[in-house]
Formats: structure tokens, C-alpha cells, sequence
């Protein structure tokens, strides 16, 4: 027997405690490992550069909030800030939207060619981007649709069909066929059914992927790095990119930089973490 | 399979599928399926068949496309060594970046199931990094590996190891696993919650059982909590694998594939050889694109057969 | 019912996208331009005033520029050219010939008022008899050093600005004995700083004609001469000559390292130094009484041309073949171009130009260096180009790889780098 359970016989609390111990110390030092970064980069961006390179982990001496303000006007980050917004809204709403009718339709009916509807769409999860990246560029100058948002948005959600539908089907497979049938009985249109119940009860595993989809989508870089090439419809991480290029030897002002991109979604998540990881935890992932 | 009672109006509108709500007109499939299907042929389909066709072409700027056979791939597997290197690398960082995701990923949410303090604002916190874009990751390492004022080289020195400091992302030997350090960093948390959802999905009956069988702790883990997350390993282990066998941008944000190709992947040579370098020739990089296509295919087939058996040896 | 609700949704998720699309102006032309150097102050104002003064001349013409540092601009124009777009006028540099090749850029020839470029600086550009690109930029290679470490290190700069090869290994080793970086030089970011004392030391052995052969390819890298050199620099490099941090170490980062933190004895560069050392210090310049010093690059034994030193083009622009607007995109590179603009140039970057300028006298708080930089321009026999403008494919990456970055990095020996070399651009 290994010596944790020899220690068991004592149960209870006080067994309980020695090993919170090594626990909490791990979990401190991981949530300084995790975190700590942020913050460095937080305090950084109160500072100014020659702070910084005087004793880059100082805590800021003055506070200089008007960094930001340069950061702001100086930069395109309120191109980048909406180009992102549309870009990604517009992707996960229809990705949300699409995904979501095809699940149902995996999920619930059986028809002919069920299989191969499924085989093609889940295909999408083992395509490396990298396989579609090259074509893509001359298929959407083809389309006229190189360097626009619209072109952009249409290959995002093409690419994350797949993983939404995965997640989304199993979901749906376990709602129960009772409630089905007696829509039906109901009178409830395919439609209808699809709109009226699928939807409701599946909210926990649209939830996760439109959380999913969203910390991705807004995260991307390769498709828009080669499908972007102008500074007007860059989106934030290629923003923050030429933001940085361009201020190279200003450590203060990059961090700056990257606080204004950051700080949104750290505060969208300070509200919201707990629904969302929730949400994740709620099954829908596993 | 399910009760049949006779409703004349619903029969009347639903004349193809009738009362079985496992099946829906053509009309419902068509209007359910049509839209992905359609942006599946024309923006994943396509692309993928372009691809495999750009492959035996070389296709430059302003030129028709010239048909070459197999010259491109006779050229990768014969005689372009970066290739290698970069499939080397990416073989590397795949492998043992997948095993550190799973375990650590396993262990920080069974620190978090067993009663950690603060479980709540451990597990907002220890998922912040995967928020992250890579661009603000990469940038952030990048400084943490400063050779000057990095933290990585301060902590040593503080703690009297100074002679360990290196060029974290400069020195070929340590590139891969710096850049490696930063991937897992990364997403850790992310795994963390997928486990920590399987794990609170465990009947607590099994485990209150175990309990009762003065089982300890460690040997509860052992013999009855991995193997009901066996599903859940499984699935993170392939789709992690597969993300990093793709893996581009933290590391063309951190190091562009250098120094000296010593953490170039596949990817950052697939777009090197496309975008970056002076050939502009779309052809070659599409055979690379195709070819580790097909060993990805080839991994993920091996991987979960050889997951399949052991389930099979087991149970 | 539902499904019209669907399509309407659908209609305005895909609505929003379309709106998001911007629609170009009617009838005024707005030319649009993609230039490096956003983190150069200096060369940023001269830019923009020369938009200024094409925009108050033509009120119906307005100049987008967009500013980038080189490797994201590279990365731009190698998506958007081969896409046949991207911006009307761009930046280049004479060794970009990949561009030329392609066919991404217009030629000049008719578009130009030619008369205000130096014929030597326009003679970069030509490739098959046309003209490419309008230079801006003209530098040479010097070593900045800081004269007050120098001095404490108790050496003194010969009256001809020029240690030999034995003096300069002394010295790099003093330095180090002193704890101080003798040579403030980064590759992390660019292909070419690694290698100025390699190659600076290959045209003083080799002279200006055998020095051209190595390049294109008719003189063997085993030739002695060329063994020598390398010789001579790997001991450079094994006595420390170069910073631990060499590989990662970027450009903008080398002249911060070498002017303030840690500081470091020289600094090996073009003479457009000046663009990110001569800024406020907060924004990562030299410090305001900071001892800058211009040297030679040091003689090499039974060298052939001593006096030699490399002097090219750098910055360009040049005309998007795509661009529909190529006559008004040939106004705005004339307006950066004229005699006035030249020597705003010199008086406000401190540095050559390929544009006609008579600057007989310099104000301003860096007239002494731009003296002492004219100073050691006397009696210089120029070889015009550097090895990146002379090279192709796969020597041209190989130089990149090997004599930028990984011999000076002390990562191969002699013989391996020699070999690199030769297996690369030898052609026999």
C-alpha cells in the first residue's frame, strides 16, 4: 500500500489538512505563474520606458494614466478594436446559427446520406489550416473577396463549422426523443422544433461555443495576416502586431499597447468567468 | 420505438415524415443543411482540392500555371533539408507538448477537485491565459526571455543560478523548448477545464464507493479516476496533437522559425516558402501543405488505434 | 414563418459584414503609401511634409501613408503584390530584386524628373536597362564607438580613424577584460548587421574587383585571402567580441545597447544610425551628451584596398505596377525628391542621400558628427553595393544564416562556414 492511504485510517479532517498544505502551495504558485505575467505587463504600462529599464519589476513609481491616451491616439485601435468586433460577432453569430441546424439535423433525423453529411462536415476538424491557407488567398481573389472583412468572415466560419457542430451534436443527441415526439404530436413544424426546443435546451452548449468560437475567432492571426493587407481592416492581434513594430525600443508604450487590447477581454471575463467556465464545465466539452 | 397516437391534422402536414420525429421532409434537410454545405464546397472543399492541385503546378505571379508532376514533392522528401528539420521540430514540440497539456492539464484540475482553497478564483485565474491572443502571449515571453532583463535570467541570478541564464530564444538548443514552455503556458487552463468537467461528471457513487473501501486517494486516481476519464484523455490528447502538429503562430510571433531553423515548424516554412521568401511560388509550399496533411492523417488513424487497443487489453 | 426569420437573421449577420466594407471616394484621387522606418522620427517628419506639400499643390490629390517597421512591411507587400494590390507607392531597398523580378514594380524611366538623383545612386536601380526605384537613402558603413570607454580602456584612435586587424583583436579583448561588450550587434531581427566586420574585412583583403567575384559567384570562399578573413573574425568571436544575446538581439535594440544599457564599445553600422539615435532618449535615442565617435574599419594584413568602404543605396521608393494611379504616385516620390527636400534631408537625418543636394554648411545639434562622418569619407575608394545587393537565392540566404547569424554567433567553425559559403555561391 502507498503511504497516503496508510495514513487513511485516521480519516477524517485531520488527515485532511497535511495534505492541503503541499495543495495550497502549489495552487499559489501556479496562480503566480499563470497571472503574474499579466500583471507585470499591467504595471509596465503605467510606467515609462526609461522606469522600465531602470528596474523593469518595480512597481510604478507615478502613475502615468496619459500613456494610454498616446497609446490611443496615436495608434488605429479604434479600426482595429471594430474590425475585430464585426469580424468576430458576425462569424459567431453564424457560425452559432448554421452550426446549430446542422447538429439538429445529425442529431435528430434519420435520412439517407446522414453519414456522409456528417463525415464531410466533421472532416473540417483534421484540415490544418496551413492545407487551405494558400488556395484560400486565390480562391478570395477570385471572389473579389481578398482584403475584405466579409471574405474574412466567411472563411472563419467555414473553418469552425466543424468543431461547433461536434460540440453542438453532442449536445443535442442527449436531449430525450420523448420531448421530440411529443412536439410532434403537438403539431410542432421541423422548423418549429428546431426553434422552439432544440434551441432553448440546447443554450448550455451554444453557450460554450460561442464562447469557444469567440476567444478563438478573436484571437486569430494566421488566416487574417495573409487574407488582411490593409491597416484599416487589420483586426486587433495584427493591430497590436504593427503597433509593436512600430514602437520596437518602447517597451512602456507597447505595453500600453497591449493592455488596451487585453484589457476588454479581461473585463468581459472578470463578469463573466463564472458563467463561462461554467458553461464549459457544463458538459458540452467533455 | 415510440408511441404512435393517431392525430389526423399533424399527419395531414407532415405527410413524408409523419408522426416520426426521426424524420424530417427533404424540404427541413435542405433549408437545416444548404447553408454549411454550400460554404463547405466553396471555402473548405475547394480550397482542399485547389491545394492538392496547386501541388504538381508551380504557379508564380503573373504567370500561367505550369504543370510539374511530382518535381515538388521529389524535391521535399529528396533534397530539402529545412523540410526535414521543420518536420523534426514540429514531431518534437507536438509529442511532448501534447503529453505535458494532458498531464498537467489532468493535474491542475484534480488539484482543484480535491479541495484546493479558493477553488473559484483558482480556476478564473489559471484560465486567463488561454484568453490570450498569441500575439499578446508571444510579445509578453519574448520579454520574459530578455537575456538582459527577462525574467527568466532574473529569477536565476536572484536565486543564485546565474550561470544557467542563456539566450532563451537565441541559443538553438533552447529555442524549441522556450517557445515549447510558452505553447503549454498557454494552454494549460484550457485542458484544465475540460478534465474539471469530466471530473465533476463522475458518478459520485463510484467514488463515494471508494471512499468507503478506504481507498486512498492516490490509488483512487490510479485505479478509478483515469480510467473513467479515459474518453475525455483520449479526446484531448488527439485534438491537442492535431493543433500542434498546425502549430504557427506563437512560434513565428516569438522566434519567425529561428535561429537557424531550430524552431522552424512546418507551418512557418509552409507560409515562409509562400509569402516570405523571393520565389513566390505557391506550388511548392501546397505540396508541403499536402504532404503533412497526409501524415497528420496517418498520426491521428495511428493514434487512435493504438488508444482503441488498449482500451480493448484492459477491459 | 421561422425560416423567414432565420434568412432575415442570416440576411443581417451578413449585412453587417458588407457595411463593414468601406467605399472608396469618388473623385478625389487618394494615393496610398507603405513605408519602413515608422520608429525613425526624422525620416517620418520628412515624409509626411513632402505628402504636405504635393497635397497644398494639388488639393484634389491626398497621401495615405502607412508607416511600418521593415519585417511586418515585408510581410505586407508579399501578400498584397502578388495579389495585385496593395499601395500605390512603396518602399524598397536594392536588394529587394525579387520584386523587379516579379514584375511587382513599374518602371521609372518616364515617370521620374530624373535630374535631381544622383546618377551613381540611380545606377542601383537599373536592371536590364530600366530604372525601378528612386533612391533616398545613401549611406556608408562605419563602426560608432563611444569615445570615453575607448579612452578608458587607454587606446587611442590612430590620426587615420583605422586600427590593423592585430590592433582591433587587442582591443576587442581589452574591452572584454574590462567587463565591457566590445561590439553592440544583434540579428534578431534583420539578415545583414551580423556580418559588417566579416564583410567589411572581406573587401579590404580582396580588393573591390575580387570582392565582386566573391559575391557573384567566381571566387571561391577557400580562396586564402577568404580563409584568412574568417580566421581572423572567429577570433573575434572567440575572444567575446559580440554580445551573449547576439541571436535574438534586434536592430533598434543594438543602438539602445550600445548607447545605454549595458553600453558597449562600438557599434557597427550604416551610417543611417542616425535615425534611431539621434530621437529623444525617451523614446530610445542616445543620451543628449552621449560621446559618439566614428571610426574605420580596420586594415586588414597585405589588404588590397584598405582605403576601400562599402557605400549603397538604402531606403528607395518605388511604383506599384498594379497602382492606377502611377503618374500622381510619381508626383508624391518627385516632391520627396527635390533639391530642397535633399538637403532638409541631410540637415535633419544626418545622412547621405541619393537626391542632388548642395549642403555646404550644417547647423544643428549634430553638425559635429556630421562633420566627423564627412571626415572619414576622405580619400575613401567606394565599392557601391552591399553583399545582399549582389547576391541571389540561395547564397543570398545562406549569407543571412551563416555570416550573419550563426559564425559570428560562434556556432560553426572556419571550415564549416567555409564550406557553407562556397557549397551556396560558388559556381565554379
Amino acid at each position: 500500500m502507498n503511504p497516503l492511504s496508510a495514513a487513511k485510517p485516521f480519516a477524517g479532517k485531520s488527515v485532511a489538512y497535511p495534505r492541503r498544505a503541499p495543495l495550497a502551495a502549489f495552487a499559489l504558485i501556479y496562480t503566480i505563474v499563470s497571472g503574474g505575467p499579466f500583471l507585470w505587463v499591467a504595471m509596465m504600462s503605467l510606467r515609462t520606458t526609461p522606469e522600465i529599464f531602470a528596474s523593469p519589476y518595480a512597481l510604478p513609481s507615478s502613475i502615468h494614466w496619459e500613456k494610454f491616451v498616446d497609446a490611443w491616439t496615436k495608434s488605429n485601435y479604434g479600426t482595429y478594436f471594430w474590425n475585430s468586433t464585426i469580424v468576430v460577432v458576425t462569424a459567431v453569430a453564424l457560425l452559432t446559427i448554421i452550426g446549430a441546424m446542422v447538429a439538429h439535423c445529425l442529431a435528430r433525423y434519420r435520412f439517407r446520406g446522414n453519414r456522409v453529411v456528417r463525415f464531410i462536415v466533421l472532416s473540417g476538424l483534421i484540415l490544418p489550416p496551413q492545407l487551405m491557407i494558400l488556395s484560400l488567398f486565390q480562391i478570395l481573389l477570385e471572389y473579389r473577396l481578398y482584403n475584405t472583412l466579409t471574405g474574412l468572415i466567411i472563411v472563419y466560419v467555414a473553418g469552425h463549422l466543424a468543431i461547433t457542430v461536434y460540440i453542438l451534436e453532442g449536445f443535442f443527441a442527449q436531449i430525450p426523443q420523448d420531448l421530440f415526439d411529443a412536439a410532434r404530436l403537438d403539431g410542432y413544424s421541423d422548423l418549429e422544433i428546431f426553434w422552439r426546443i432544440t434551441l432553448p435546451i440546447g443554450v448550455p452548449a451554444l453557450f460554450t461555443t460561442v464562447t469557444l468560437n469567440f476567444i478563438i475567432l478573436w484571437n486569430e492571426f494566421l488566416y487574417a495576416v495573409v487574407l488582411l493587407t490593409e491597416d484599416d481592416k487589420r483586426t486587433l492581434p495584427l493591430g497590436i502586431m504593427h503597433f509593436m513594430g512600430n514602437h520596437q525600443l518602447d517597451v512602456g508604450m507597447v505595453a500600453t499597447g497591449l493592455m488596451i487590447a487585453i484589457g476588454p477581454v479581461i473585463l468581459l471575463y472578470a463578469f463573466f468567468s463564472e458563467t463561462m467556465i461554467k458553461g464549459m464545465t457544463a458538459g458540452a466539452v467533455r | 420505438m415510440t408511441e404512435r397516437a393517431p392525430c389526423g391534422r399533424a399527419a395531414k402536414r407532415f405527410p413524408p415524415g409523419g408522426l416520426d420525429a426521426r424524420r424530417a421532409s427533404r424540404a427541413t434537410l435542405i433549408i437545416l443543411l444548404a447553408p454549411a454545405l454550400l460554404l463547405y464546397a466553396a471555402f473548405m472543399l475547394y480550397p482542399v482540392l485547389r491545394t492538392f492541385w496547386n501541388s504538381v503546378h508551380t504557379i508564380k505571379p503573373n504567370n500561367v500555371p505550369a504543370f510539374v508532376g511530382l518535381d515538388n514533392f521529389r524535391e521535399l522528401l529528396g533534397h530539402d533539408w529545412v523540410f526535414w528539420k521543420a518536420v523534426g521540430n514540429t514531431a518534437i514540440f507536438a509529442i511532448v507538448a501534447t503529453i505535458a497539456d494532458v498531464l498537467g492539464g489532468l493535474l491542475l484540475a484534480l488539484a482543484l477537485f480535491s479541495g484546493a482553497p479558493f477553488v473559484r478564483f483558482l480556476r478564473v485565474v489559471w484560465f486567463t491565459p488561454v484568453l490570450m491572443s498569441y500575439v499578446v502571449v508571444g510579445i509578453i515571453w519574448v520579454w520574459i526571455y530578455d537575456y538582459d532583463w527577462g525574467l527568466a535570467n532574473v529569477i536565476l541570478r536572484a536565486i543564485g543560478l546565474g550561470s544557467l541564464e542563456q539566450s532563451w530564444l537565441g541559443d538553438p538548443h533552447t529555442a524549441l523548448w522556450s517557445v515549447m514552455a510558452t505553447h503549454i503556458w498557454k494552454w494549460l487552463g484550457f485542458n484544465m477545464i475540460i478534465f474539471l468537467a469530466a471530473l465533476y461528471a463522475l458518478p459520485a457513487d463510484v467514488l463515494g464507493a471508494a471512499e468507503l473501501d478506504n481507498c486512498g486517494w492516490f490509488a483512487k486516481l490510479i485505479h478509478i479516476i483515469i480510467p473513467m476519464l479515459r474518453p475525455t484523455i483520449l479526446n484531448l490528447t488527439v485534438l491537442s496533437f492535431v493543433g500542434k502538429m498546425m502549430i504557427f503562430d506563437l512560434v513565428w510571433i516569438m522566434t519567425g522559425g529561428g535561429p537557424l531553423w531550430s524552431t522552424e515548424t512546418v507551418s512557418t516554412y509552409v507560409y515562409k516558402r509562400a509569402f516570405d521568401w523571393n520565389t513566390f511560388d505557391l506550388g511548392y509550399p501546397s505540396a508541403i501543405a499536402v504532404l503533412w496533411f497526409l501524415i497528420i492523417l496517418a498520426f491521428i488513424f495511428g493514434l487512435t488505434q493504438i488508444m482503441r487497443q488498449r482500451d480493448r487489453l484492459e477491459f | 414563418m421561422i425560416t423567414r426569420k432565420l434568412a432575415a437573421a442570416l440576411l443581417v449577420a451578413t449585412g453587417l459584414g458588407w457595411a463593414a466594407v468601406p467605399k472608396a471616394q469618388a473623385e478625389d484621387v487618394t494615393i496610398n503609401v507603405w513605408t519602413h522606418e515608422a520608429d525613425e522620427d526624422a525620416k517620418v517628419a520628412f515624409r509626411e511634409l513632402a505628402a504636405k506639400n504635393l497635397e497644398a499643390a494639388h488639393p484634389d490629390v491626398h497621401v495615405k501613408i502607412t508607416w511600418y517597421e521593415k519585417n511586418p512591411l515585408l510581410a505586407a507587400l508579399k501578400t498584397a503584390l502578388p495579389a495585385g494590390q496593395g499601395p500605390d507607392v512603396l518602399y524598397v531597398e536594392p536588394d529587394w530584386t525579387e520584386y523587379v523580378e516579379a514584375g511587382y514594380l513599374a518602371p521609372l524611366d518616364d515617370l521620374i524628373d530624373w535630374n535631381n538623383i544622383e546618377p551613381w545612386a540611380r545606377a542601383v536601380w537599373v536592371v536590364n536597362g530600366k530604372t525601378y526605384g528612386v533612391p533616398q537613402e545613401a549611406y556608408t558603413n562605419e563602426i560608432y564607438y563611444n569615445k570615453d570607454l575607448l579612452k578608458k580602456l587607454g587606446v587611442e584612435l590612430p590620426a587615420n580613424a583605422q586600427f590593423t586587424q592585430s590592433q582591433f583583436l587587442d582591443l576587442v579583448k581589452k574591452a572584454k577584460a574590462a567587463g565591457i561588450t566590445p561590439i553592440a550587434q544583434g540579428v534578431g531581427d534583420r539578415p545583414f548587421p551580423g556580418a559588417y566586420i566579416l564583410g567589411e574585412a572581406l573587401l579590404r583583403k580582396l580588393g573591390k574587383d575580387d570582392y565582386r567575384k566573391l559575391w557573384t559567384g567566381s571566387l571561391s570562399f577557400e580562396d586564402p585571402r577568404v580563409v584568412d578573413v574568417f580566421k581572423w573574425t572567429k577570433e573575434l568571436v572567440d575572444a567575446g567580441a559580440y554580445p551573449k544575446n547576439f541571436m535574438t538581439l534586434k536592430l533598434g535594440e543594438s543602438h539602445y545597447y550600445f548607447y545605454t544599457k549595458p553600453g558597449a564599445l562600438m557599434l557597427p553600422m550604416g551610417s543611417w544610425y542616425t535615425g534611431r539615435a539621434f530621437v529623444p532618449e525617451d523614446k530610445g535615442g542616445q543620451p543628449k551628451d552621449f560621446p559618439l565617435g566614428v571610426m574605420q574599419y580596420p586594415a586588414m594584413d597585405g589588404g588590397a584596398c584598405n582605403q576601400c568602404k562599402t557605400s549603397a543605396v538604402g531606403a528607395s521608393f518605388a511604383i506599384n505596377s498594379a497602382s492606377k494611379h502611377k503618374d500622381i504616385a510619381a508626383e508624391f516620390i518627385n516632391a520627396m525628391s527635390t533639391p530642397e527636400m535633399g538637403k532638409r534631408w541631410i540637415e535633419t537625418v544626418y545622412l547621405q542621400t541619393g537626391i542632388k543636394a548642395d549642403v555646404k554648411s550644417f547647423s544643428g545639434p549634430y553638425a559635429a558628427y556630421f562633420t566627423e562622418l564627412m571626415e572619414r569619407q576622405k580619400g575613401a575608394d567606394y565599392f557601391i553595393g552591399g553583399p545582399r545587393d549582389l547576391t541571389r537565392g540561395e547564397c543570398k540566404d545562406s549569407f543571412a544564416q551563416v555570416m550573419n547569424s550563426a559564425f559570428p554567433g560562434g556556432l560553426l567553425s572556419v571550415d564549416q562556414a567555409i564550406k557553407m559559403m562556397n557549397t551556396a555561391c560558388f559556381k565554379g
